[in-house]
């Protein structure tokens, strides 16, 4: 079948398989969204969706999802600055951590902000940690789950990094205080820091992207409180050992790339199951990174996990030409909290003008797709296509989903 | 692979399913008489919200094809519909073609339809199609019977029914029968047509549609309705080619093996003439109902499912056999229970 088939679907086209959208918010015409989605029960009884924009002008805004086919905004604030982002925020009760980052190095504020979200209409600054410096772009990433210490990926005032693109890393903070948030420990890969004794790492090279050595999730669950999962971008995946939190020690590391294009995001532990699910992120239009996947790993023996398999993705062919990325980057992880859906028997990821799409991995060595929900191109979208960022699903099973520039947030349900 | 990554999210079948299909595509199996009206109601259907995103498999293209302006501009097999919609034309094999269409979904190459509905040629026994999708070996691992559906000519369905073999086989193993024409028919042969139709087949419903114009929630339906009617309706005889129908239930939980055994033993011996079998099994050790399938000789891979549907938890399995007795399976069961006590 030829590339101009008239069979061929385009990006206007919508799939709905086994998913049922129950509803679409734009929020407010501020609909580019990042992959910050943390749901709150309010004291009220209320169901609270925070949502982290992507970049400027807005800051978070909170979506009342009680009634998931009536979303509702509560509350939508304005970043202090054009020059930063918001991009990543974590609820636990009612104290909200939100990271920010700023375009470049130098420029303030840079760090993360810690939240009362006790009266979601009315969020009150407890407590900014300034992460800024002449080498730092600040905070891309955090994960808080326990109420007690924020993961980061960060840039820190006293870091200056061998390359310009290294410069964040992986950083522990203390806030069971969160009027005085403390640095209890960081790791970084040898040789990205400028002071290290350790060559640089090898920059990926053409036809690879040189995306850079730093650290972007960090995911810690209370089943292994003494492991983070970290994913390294360009420098692949890493179990690190946090039993003593102030020297975070890599006891695992895999790297698909080269010859893959690099980009590790997150690294998902099913820890029944002895699997881990990790995955790239799309970052090139066109699909010119591609393939961009979700890999299945053994991790029967913990310091040397083997990959078994892959998510099946559509051809490139099929999305490459419909603007903008597409290729995998955010799934729901399991978050260890009584409000996020568990489940090690199906992964749900966002890919970009891929749409959202869920894998039964109940056979890891053969994982098969059994939903997919690919939006039209939502108005005024500048790629010209849907570019679904990030996933959660909520303990109900419902599962929503955002669009990276301006579709704001979908609201579905699982068929399967 | 449940022994290399074990988890207790999943049971003795696999993942627990929120539906007996998962993720399987849904098939609509239209059946009917020449000259029944098939085109017409499937034509109805796509052209209403509910067909969006169907794809039409048609086993050979009559006279008033689904779209004859756009087959004859076209040299592929399969055609774009408006609606979102795919025909394809089958003039070989029916699973090379539904593999084909998967395939061509998953690449991208077609719009990506959530259901298919095959519409038979007239003179079709539907047994064939409906084994085609009974095992994973075959078409059984991407695709589902969601419903089988019969178009009934209330004019000339009568002389059919007693001239065709083939006829009254489709009205057997319909789920849904869909009266037509009855516009044309008097109202005193519809009323025997209908008599008629409930003798062969007492526990499908039966639609009456004008202008082809079917509901279109008929094509729709899943297993999940399927397995509710199955499950409520009582054991009946039905008497046409020797052909019977009846419910076995059992109130406390059934071992796997044993009932593993039973089928295997009615399949060797007997596997021609069981024409259809399915259930929902309350197993030992699984938390929710396992729901099993059998056509003739091929078993469908079991299912658990996440929910009992009603509430209600107990086995109900319906056969629908060819000369073999209600008594003569009891009995089959009751022996291999006997000897598994030993």
């Amino acid at each position: 079948m030829s590339e101009n088939n008239p069979l061929r679907p385009g990006a206007h086209e919508s799939v709905a398989w086994n998913f049922k959208l129950l509803a679409h918010h734009e929020l407010q015409g501020f609909g580019g969204m990042g992959e910050g989605l943390s749901i709150q029960i309010a004291k009220d009884g209320r169901r609270i969706l925070w949502l982290a924009h992507e970049s400027a002008p807005k800051n978070f805004t909170a979506l009342d999802v009680t009634d998931p086919r009536k979303p509702r905004v509560v509350v939508q604030t304005d970043l202090p600055q054009s020059h930063m982002r918001s991009n990543s925020l974590e609820v636990v009760g009612d104290t909200m951590v939100v990271a920010y980052q700023v375009q470049k190095v130098g420029l303030q504020p840079a760090g993360f902000e810690i939240f009362d979200v006790s009266v979601p209409e009315q969020p009150k600054s407890i407590a900014f940690v300034d992460r800024s410096g002449p080498h730092s772009r600040g905070v891309h990433q955090l994960w808080f789950a326990d109420g007690e210490y924020v993961h980061m990926a960060a840039g820190a005032p006293d870091f200056e990094a061998s390359h310009p693109l290294d410069d964040q890393f992986y950083q522990i903070f203390d806030i069971r205080n969160p009027s005085k948030p403390a640095e209890v420990g960081r790791w970084w890969l040898p040789g990205t820091r400028k002071s290290d004794a350790a060559p640089p790492p090898v920059r990926h090279q053409k036809p690879l992207y040189d995306m850079g050595f730093r650290a972007h999730n960090t995911n810690v669950y209370p089943q292994r409180p003494d492991r983070c999962y970290l994913g390294y971008i360009d420098g692949g995946m890493f179990i690190m050992d946090i039993s003593d939190k102030s020297r975070p020690k890599p006891i695992a590391h895999w790297d698909n790339s080269p010859p893959y294009h690099g980009f590790t995001h997150t690294i998902l532990p099913l820890f029944e199951r002895n699997l881990l699910v990790m995955t790239d992120e799309s970052v090139v239009d066109n699909a010119d990174d591609w393939p961009k996947l979700i890999w299945i790993l053994d991790a029967r023996e913990e310091t040397k996990p083997i990959p078994i398999s892959t998510c099946p993705l559509p051809q490139r062919e099929a999305f490459a030409g419909r603007g903008g990325r597409f290729g995998a980057h955010n799934i729901h992880e399991n978050v260890p909290l009584p409000t996020s859906w568990q489940s090690d028997q199906i992964v749900i990821g966002t890919f970009f003008n891929g749409g959202l799409r869920a894998y039964d991995i109940s056979n890891a060595y053969q994982p098969r797709e059994i939903g997919v929900f690919v939006p039209p191109a939502p108005p005024l979208a500048p790629t010209g296509a849907i570019q679904l960022n990030d996933v959660f699903v909520d303990e109900r099973g419902i599962v929503y989903t955002v669009d990276r520039h301006v579709g704001g947030v979908y609201i579905l349900e699982m068929d399967f | 692979m449940l022994q290399v990554f074990p988890s207790s999210q999943a049971g003795l079948f696999g993942r627990r399913q929120r539906h007996a299909h998962g993720a399987r595509i849904p098939v609509t199996v239209m059946t009917g008489f020449l000259g029944a009206g098939k085109t017409t109601l499937v034509k109805c259907f796509l052209q209403t919200s509910e067909g969006r995103g169907t794809a039409v498999v048609v086993n050979e293209f009559g006279a008033t094809g689904i779209d004859d302006a756009l087959l004859r501009s076209s040299a592929d097999e399969t055609v774009l519909l408006g609606n979102g919609c795919l025909c394809c034309n089958v003039r070989s094999d029916l699973q090379v073609a539904l593999r084909r269409l998967v395939s061509e979904r998953e690449r991208g190459q077609v719009p990506h339809f959530g259901r298919v509905v095959i519409e038979t040629s007239g003179l079709a026994d539907p047994s064939p199609i409906l084994r085609t999708f009974a095992t994973d070996r075959a078409l059984g691992d991407e695709f589902h019977i969601g419903t089988v559906m019969a178009a009934v000519d209330a004019v000339t369905g009568l002389a059919t029914l007693e001239q065709f073999p083939e006829a009254r086989r489709q009205v057997i193993l319909a789920d849904r029968l869909l009266l037509t024409k009855t516009d044309l028919a008097g109202a005193g042969t519809a009323d025997k047509l209908t008599r008629a139709l409930r003798r062969l087949n007492p526990r499908a419903a039966i639609d009456i549609v004008t202008h082809g114009q079917a509901d279109p929630a008929c094509f729709l339906e899943g297993q999940r309705h399927e397995m509710a009617a199955a499950a409520g309706y009582a054991a009946e005889a039905v008497h046409g080619d020797d052909i019977q129908s009846f419910v076995l239930g059992e109130d406390s939980p059934v071992a796997w093996n044993g009932f593993a055994r039973t089928m295997d033993t009615l399949i060797a011996l007997r596997g021609a003439d069981l024409l259809r079998v399915k259930g929902l099994l309350d197993v030992e050790g699984c938390s929710g109902p396992v729901v099993v399938q059998f056509v003739q000789h091929l078993a469908h891979p079991p299912v658990e499912l996440a929910a009992w549907p009603d509430g209600r938890r107990d086995s109900r399995l319906v056969f629908i056999t060819r000369n073999i007795g209600e008594s003569e399976v009891r009995a089959l069961f009751a022996a291999v229970r006997a000897l598994a006590r030993g």
